[in-house]
C-alpha cells in the first residue's frame, strides 16, 4: 500500500506531541472504576497495543478516551483536549457485536456514516464527501465492493469497512477495539498491514487485542492491563512502554495470571487454561 | 387482549351505525351525478367523505412508510403496540373532557408520555424491559376501558375508538392528522442520520458523538405521533398494522435500501384505495356494512402474506438451483444474516456486481419474515 505524500507531510507537521495523557486516571460507570491507576503518555504517531484478559478494562479505557466512560479519578487529555471535545478528531472501530449486519445497507452507506457527525443533521454529503468515501474504501482495499450489502461481506471485509468509516473523517487518533477477533489468518494479515501503514503515515493508534503477536508485528508500544485480584476490583496496568520493554515474561504473567505464557525472541503466545 | 376488546362490543354493532349513515350519505351525495347504480372508481372518490378518507390513507401511508423503516430496523414492533394501547386512555380522557375535539390532544399527551416512559425503560435495559412495557401497556389499556365504560352509551364510543372511522373523518380531523403526521416526519427527517447510524451500530454512533438516548426519545415521540395520526381513522386495534406491516412486507420484497420506503408507502396506499372502494361497494351497493378500517388492514395483511409466500418460493427456487450446481442469483432469497465468512471470497472480487450475486445462498431465508 502506497502512502499519500501529502499525508506524510501532514503527519510530520503534526509533530511529536502527546496524543493521550493520563494522570492516575480511573474509568468506569456509575461512579465505580473498571480500570484504574493509569499514568502514561502516548506519543503522537505511535501504535499502542492494549493487551489484557477479559475484565481488565480494555474497552472501558477506550470508551474513556472517547469521553463515553466516566472519569472516576485523575486526569485525561486527548490530543491536548478534553475527551468529548477531541472526539471529532478520533476514528473508532467498536467491537463487532454492537452491529446489526442484517440491515440492508450498502458498504458505501456504512462508510458514509463516518461523515454524518461533521455534516450535522441535514447538510448534504456532497461531492467532497462522496470522494472521501471512495478514497477511504480504496484505502482499505474495498473499492470494488462499495455497492455490496454490508451483511454479505466476509468478517474481514466488514472490519475493513468499519475501518474505512473511521478513516473517512481523516482522524488523528484511531481506537480499534478487538478488530482481529474472529478473523482467519489471511484477513488478519491484511488488517494488520493496514494498521502498520496507518501508523507509518503518522496517525496514533490504540488497538485492543488478546493477541500478543499483533503487538510485536504492528505496534510501537504496549499497555498491558491486569484484572483485579478479586472479581469486583478494577483492572490496572501491568506494564507500559515500548514493545521490547513492556512485553516481558514477568509483565505478561502478571497480566494473565491464570494462563501459561511462552516467550521467545520471535513470538509470544498465551495459552489460556480451560476454565 | 384483542379478544377481550372484541367481546366488549357486539360485532354487529361494529360497522353498523357508521356505515348505515354512510350509505345514506353516499346516496344523497351521489344522486346529482345520476350514476347511483354503478358509480365508477373515480366518481366514488369525488365524494367529499371518500376524498377525505383517501387523503387520510395517503398521509398515513407516507408517514408510516418513512417512520416504519426505523420501527423495523430497531425491532420496535412491541414497543409500538405498547404505545398504541397507551394512547387509548388518552383518547378516552380527551373525549371526556372535550368531546370529539378533545380526542387528539388527549391522544398526543398520552402518546408522548408513554413514548418517553418506554424509551427510558428500554434504556435501563435488563431482562425486565419487555415485561415492564407489557405491564404498562395492559395497565393503561384497562384503565381506558374502565374509564370509557363509566360513560353513557359507551359501547358506541368504545367501538369508534377501537375500530376507528375511516369514512367519517371530518375536515378538522383530516387537518389534525396532517399536522401530526408532518411533525412526526419532521422529527425523523431531522434525526435521520442519527437513527440510521444508531440502528446499524449503536457503539459506533455513540463513539461518533451521537446521543443514543436523544435519538431514541425522538424516534419514540415520532412513532407516538404516528399512532395518534392513525388511531382515529383505523382505531386502537388496527393502527399497529399501519406501523409495522408495510415495512415488514417491503423488506420481504426488496433488499435494496432505496426501494424500502417507496414500497412501504405504495403498499398501504394501494390497499387503502382498494379497501375504501370495497367498503363503499359493500356499504352502498351491497347494503352490507363493514368496518372500512378493517377491510384496509385485512388487504394490507393479505399483501404481506403474498410477499412472504413469494419470498419463500424464491428461496426454494434458489436452493434448488444451488443444489443443481449452477451459480446462484441472489434473488433476495438468502437470509439477511448471511454467514459472512462463507460469502464473497476475498480473493475474487466482482467489480460491478452490485447485488452480490456471487454470494451463495445460505439456505436461511426465514429471518426476513420476522
Amino acid at each position: 500500500m502506497t502512502i499519500d505524500p501529502a499525508r506524510s507531510d501532514a503527519a510530520s507537521s503534526r509533530g511529536r506531541g502527546i496524543a493521550l495523557e493520563l494522570g492516575d486516571a480511573a474509568f468506569g460507570y456509575d461512579g465505580t472504576a473498571q480500570v484504574e491507576r493509569l499514568t502514561l503518555e502516548v506519543p503522537e504517531g505511535s501504535a499502542v497495543a492494549l493487551i489484557g484478559p477479559n475484565g481488565s478494562g480494555k474497552s472501558t479505557l477506550l470508551r474513556g478516551v472517547l469521553g463515553l466512560a466516566e472519569l472516576t479519578a485523575g486526569t485525561v487529555r486527548v490530543l491536548g483536549e478534553a475527551p468529548d471535545r477531541a472526539r471529532r478528531r478520533i476514528g473508532s472501530l467498536p467491537q463487532a457485536d454492537a452491529r446489526d449486519a442484517s440491515l440492508p445497507l450498502s458498504l458505501r452507506q456504512v462508510v458514509t456514516m463516518g461523515l454524518y457527525r461533521s455534516r450535522g443533521p441535514i447538510r448534504p454529503i456532497g461531492r467532497q464527501g462522496r470522494l472521501a468515501v471512495t478514497a477511504a474504501l480504496e484505502r482499505v482495499g474495498l473499492g470494488a465492493y462499495a455497492a455490496r450489502r454490508f451483511g454479505e461481506l466476509s468478517g474481514g471485509q466488514q472490519q475493513r469497512g468499519i475501518l474505512a468509516r473511521a478513516l473517512v473523517s481523516d482522524p488523528e487518533l484511531l481506537l480499534l477495539d478487538e478488530p482481529f477477533n474472529g478473523l482467519d489468518r489471511e484477513n488478519r494479515d491484511v488488517l494488520l498491514q493496514l494498521v502498520r501503514d496507518l501508523q507509518v503515515e503518522g496517525r496514533t493508534i490504540i488497538v485492543s487485542t488478546h493477541d500478543l503477536e499483533i503487538a510485536q508485528e504492528a505496534c510501537t508500544h504496549v499497555l498491558l492491563l491486569a484484572s483485579g485480584h478479586h472479581p469486583h476490583q478494577p483492572g490496572h496496568p501491568a506494564a507500559f512502554g515500548s514493545v521490547a520493554d513492556a512485553l516481558t515474561l514477568d509483565a505478561v504473567q502478571h497480566a494473565f495470571q491464570d494462563t501459561t505464557v511462552e516467550l521467545d525472541s520471535h513470538t509470544v503466545t498465551t495459552t489460556r487454561e480451560t476454565e | 387482549m384483542t379478544s377481550f376488546a372484541v367481546l366488549a362490543v357486539s360485532l354487529a354493532d361494529v360497522a353498523g351505525a357508521g356505515s348505515a349513515q354512510l350509505a345514506q350519505l353516499a346516496h344523497s351525495q351521489l344522486s346529482p351525478i345520476g350514476h347511483l347504480a354503478q358509480p365508477g372508481l373515480l366518481e366514488i372518490f369525488t365524494l367529499p367523505f371518500m376524498w377525505r378518507a383517501l387523503l387520510t390513507v395517503g398521509v398515513l401511508a407516507l408517514a408510516a412508510g418513512v417512520i416504519g423503516l426505523f420501527i423495523s430496523f430497531r425491532e420496535l414492533e412491541f414497543v409500538s403496540d405498547g404505545l398504541v394501547h397507551s394512547v387509548f386512555p388518552g383518547l378516552v380522557v380527551g373525549a371526556m373532557i372535550g368531546g370529539s375535539a378533545g380526542l387528539l390532544p388527549g391522544a398526543v399527551v398520552a402518546a408522548i408520555l408513554a413514548a418517553l416512559l418506554f424509551t427510558l425503560i428500554e434504556h435501563r435495559g435488563g431482562v425486565g424491559a419487555d415485561a415492564a412495557i407489557a405491564v404498562v401497556l395492559t395497565g393503561l389499556f384497562s384503565l381506558g376501558v374502565v374509564l370509557v365504560s363509566r360513560q353513557e352509551g359507551y359501547v358506541s364510543q368504545l367501538q369508534e375508538l377501537l375500530f376507528g372511522r375511516l369514512l367519517t373523518v371530518t375536515q378538522t380531523q383530516l387537518w389534525q392528522i396532517v399536522v401530526v403526521a408532518v411533525v412526526a416526519l419532521a422529527i425523523v427527517a431531522l434525526t435521520w442520520r442519527a437513527q440510521l447510524f444508531r440502528a446499524f451500530d449503536s457503539a459506533g454512533a455513540e463513539a461518533a458523538g451521537f446521543r443514543l438516548l436523544g435519538a431514541d426519545l425522538a424516534l419514540g415521540v415520532a412513532v407516538a405521533l404516528l399512532v395518534v395520526a392513525g388511531v382515529q381513522a383505523l382505531g386502537v386495534l388496527m393502527v399497529i398494522a399501519l406501523l409495522t406491516v408495510p415495512m415488514a412486507a417491503s423488506r420481504l420484497v426488496t433488499r435494496r435500501f432505496p426501494l424500502l420506503i417507496p414500497i412501504a408507502i405504495l403498499l398501504p396506499l394501494a390497499t387503502g384505495i382498494a379497501g375504501l372502494w370495497l367498503s363503499f361497494e359493500w356499504s352502498v351497493a351491497g347494503g352490507a356494512t363493514v368496518s372500512p378500517g378493517a377491510v384496509v388492514v385485512l388487504l394490507l395483511v393479505g399483501a404481506y402474506l403474498v410477499a412472504a409466500l413469494a419470498r419463500l418460493a424464491a428461496g426454494a427456487l434458489a436452493r434448488r438451483r444451488a443444489g443443481a450446481g449452477t451459480t446462484v442469483g441472489n434473488s433476495g432469497a438468502s437470509s439477511p444474516t448471511a454467514a459472512p465468512a462463507a460469502c464473497a471470497p476475498e480473493a475474487a472480487p466482482h467489480p460491478g456486481d452490485a447485488d452480490g450475486s456471487s454470494a451463495p445462498s445460505d439456505g436461511g431465508g426465514s429471518r426476513g419474515a420476522r
